[in-house]
């Protein structure tokens, strides 16, 4: 891309001088590289920098205190929810719950230490970050409903990029449902890029869902980093279709025994949509599980990546780890690239990896047809049945009607 | 009902029908056997409008061009094909798949679509007369059916949508004797004056449980000999050798 990006530290107010200093230190960093390109090999099916240059004259940075406005809450299930704007905090409504299991604040960027991703999204983030959470789960406490996140954008977001830090704790033996709700449905091109730092401790249990509610010109980017004690179980539900651009960059580590991690994902990907998942799981320990399932529709000239990495220590013995991806693609323009990494240090493991694409079956589209049913809907009801069958582990029945829907709407073209 | 004219068929430059002629009135159960090969699979094919054929001749369904049809307006107009090798659709549940159908045809005849209690009602009871256990309408379609089961969930859909014209591809293929037998009851319970049946066999036992009006013998690509029930008996006795 061309230099045209504006990035200011002076448009962020009530900083520290100590924090301007690191903040400025973070964008020189950033400024050496500028964003992500191919060079990079973790970047080198999604080349940022060339999307960004094709797509924005301008990028900048601003503070944002936007007033409370409404917004449209889920009614299929009864929840909990923290309501963001551009990342800001705005509201929270936790009356299901116990007040006192629960905490939740605003991102401490004075004493939260920054994660370490080398990449240049990260010192971006550090530089502009403004907004976010910290959420803490007591011990022993399983929340009673589920908590929606909603982050939504103002309509106003034009060519400006909104980054900022989340931080959730389940201590032990704690249980959450958390769906990330990406609410917006902006005709103006703008950039998110946010980081987030999960840790789950001992015999606690994690879902994490996050879906995108309508089609909007959003170029998103999340690297999610969380840590895994004894016996604890991070879910993760992907279904972001609609996204212009999406990158999720999501880093497992399981650190002590028995604990389980898993990622599923559902894209039905149109036009020109570009949405990546890069994982890395990193096998720490003994007798630890991963599992991924990655599924991609790919119509017009969309383009998916799925790029997934399984590190095993040579201490983790017993490791069983599965990771598979399927593509359908629909269109001689469109793409898929499946970069699956195996890195292997202990020798009594269970690894496997597959990757399939191909198109639909024609033979399954005549069978529905010669049932009576029009040839769009039969493609629908084939890509449905291949991507909902990610969702049959969700135990939730309401969570998993909804998603259904949601996805159907993605499939549909919303 | 069914006029079918000279038919010709090629398929991957394999000619496979050619010259078929057949004809088909309301209330009539005719078979058509043959020999391996001889085409009877590729006429199925061909009458549910199955892509990659090239097709010479006429065929007239109710007075209407049947080349000018997708797969699904046939279907919509009363066509139905029980499939030798139903497929197995991931993801998609039974019900839904049978709901969407039947109210895809009722939608296209400009009538009103059920609900879904009345449609959970009319499945249960023609499931129910099946011998179909209602868990299996809410599995996923076919996927991890026997054989049998396949062809019974045909049979299911073919009450279900009530088509006039009914092609059974090979449906006794893969049946033991008391799945064979609820099958041909469940034809036989559907037929009427004003439906039809076409049913494609090697065999003669099908015959024994649903009474055609016609046999017809095929083979390479044509009709050879048109004949009663005793035609199929005479042709198990025999075999094709003697007649083709």
């Amino acid at each position: 891309m061309k230099q045209n990006y504006d990035f200011k530290i002076e448009k962020i107010k009530n900083l520290s001088p100590e924090e301007i200093i690191l903040r400025k230190k973070n964008l020189a960093l950033f400024y050496q590289t500028g964003f992500p390109n191919k060079k990079d090999e973790d970047w080198k099916f999604s080349d940022l920098n060339s999307i960004l240059g094709k797509n924005f004259n301008n990028i900048s940075n601003n503070d944002f205190f936007p007033k409370e406005r409404g917004f449209k809450k889920i009614n299929e299930f009864e929840h909990n929810f923290i309501s963001l704007l551009n990342g800001k905090l705005i509201s929270t409504n936790f009356s299901y719950e116990e007040k006192n299991k629960i905490s939740l604040d605003n991102f401490d960027y004075k004493n939260e230490p920054f994660l370490e991703n080398k990449n240049s999204l990260y010192f971006l983030n550090n530089a502009l970050a403004t907004g976010g959470f910290l959420l803490e789960i007591s011990k022993n406490y399983k929340l009673k409903k589920p908590l929606v996140i909603y982050n939504n954008f103002s309509n106003s977001l034009k060519e400006t990029i909104v980054n900022y830090k989340n931080s959730i704790i389940l201590n032990e033996n704690s249980e959450l449902n958390l769906i990330n709700y990406i609410n917006n449905s902006s005709k103006e091109n703008f950039m998110v890029n946010i980081l987030e730092n999960i840790k789950i401790k001992k015999d606690s249990s994690l879902n994490n869902i996050l879906i995108n509610n309508s089609k909007c010109n959003c170029y998103f980017y999340k690297y999610l980093k969380s840590d895994l004690e004894k016996n604890s179980n991070f879910e993760n539900y992907l279904l972001s279709s609609g996204l212009k651009f999406n990158k999720l960059d999501i880093e497992i580590n399981l650190n002590e025994e028995n604990s389980k991690s898993s990622v599923f994902s559902a894209l039905n990907l149109m036009n020109s949509e570009h949405q990546e998942i890069k994982t890395r799981i990193n096998h720490n320990t003994p007798h630890c599980h991963s599992y991924q399932k990655v599924k991609n529709v790919l119509n017009h000239e969309s383009k998916g990546i799925y790029q997934g990495k399984i590190f095993v220590k040579n201490i983790a013995q017993k490791t069983d780890a599965y990771q598979l991806s399927k593509a359908l693609i629909l269109n001689d323009a469109a793409e898929f690239d499946a970069k699956p990494e195996l890195e292997i240090y202990a020798d009594d493991v269970k690894c496997s990896h597959g990757s399939t694409s191909g198109s639909i079956d024609l033979n399954s589209i005549h069978y529905l047809k010669s049932r009576g049913i029009p040839e769009k809907e039969a493609y629908q009801m084939l890509i449905n049945g291949f991507l909902c069958e990610v969702l049959e582990k969700l135990s939730d029945g309401k969570i998993k009607n909804f998603l259904k829907e949601k996805l159907e709407r993605q499939i549909n073209g919303y | 009902m069914l006029n079918i004219k000279n038919l010709e068929a090629t398929i991957d430059n394999k000619h496979i029908l050619k010259g078929l002629n057949l004809d088909i009135k309301p209330g009539e159960v005719h078979a058509i056997m043959g020999p391996n090969g001889s085409g009877k699979s590729t006429l199925a094919n061909v009458l549910s409008g199955k892509n990659g054929y090239e097709i010479k001749g006429d065929i007239k369904y109710n007075g209407e061009s049947l080349s000018e049809l997708s797969t699904e307006e046939r279907a919509q107009k009363g066509i139905f094909l029980a499939f030798q090798y139903p497929l197995e659709i991931p993801g998609v549940n039974t019900n839904t798949f049978l709901r969407t159908s039947l109210n895809s045809i009722k939608k296209a005849r400009g009538q009103k679509e059920l609900d879904t209690l009345t449609f959970l009602k009319l499945v249960k009871e023609k499931a129910s007369e099946l011998g179909i256990n209602e868990k299996f309408l809410s599995r996923q379609l076919n996927v991890g059916f026997s054989g049998g089961e396949k062809k019974k969930n045909e049979i299911l859909q073919m009450k279900i949508l009530q088509p006039k014209l009914s092609i059974l591809d090979e449906t006794d293929s893969g049946l033991d004797i008391d799945a064979l037998r609820i099958v041909a009851d469940g034809v036989n319970s559907y037929k009427n004056k004003e439906n039809a049946f076409l049913i494609i066999t090697h065999y003669q036992r099908l015959l024994d449980y649903i009474k055609p009006d016609f046999v017809h013998v095929l083979s390479n690509g044509k009709i050879m000999k048109t004949g009663d029930a005793e035609l199929g008996i005479q042709l198990e006795k025999t075999g094709y050798s003697n007649i083709v």
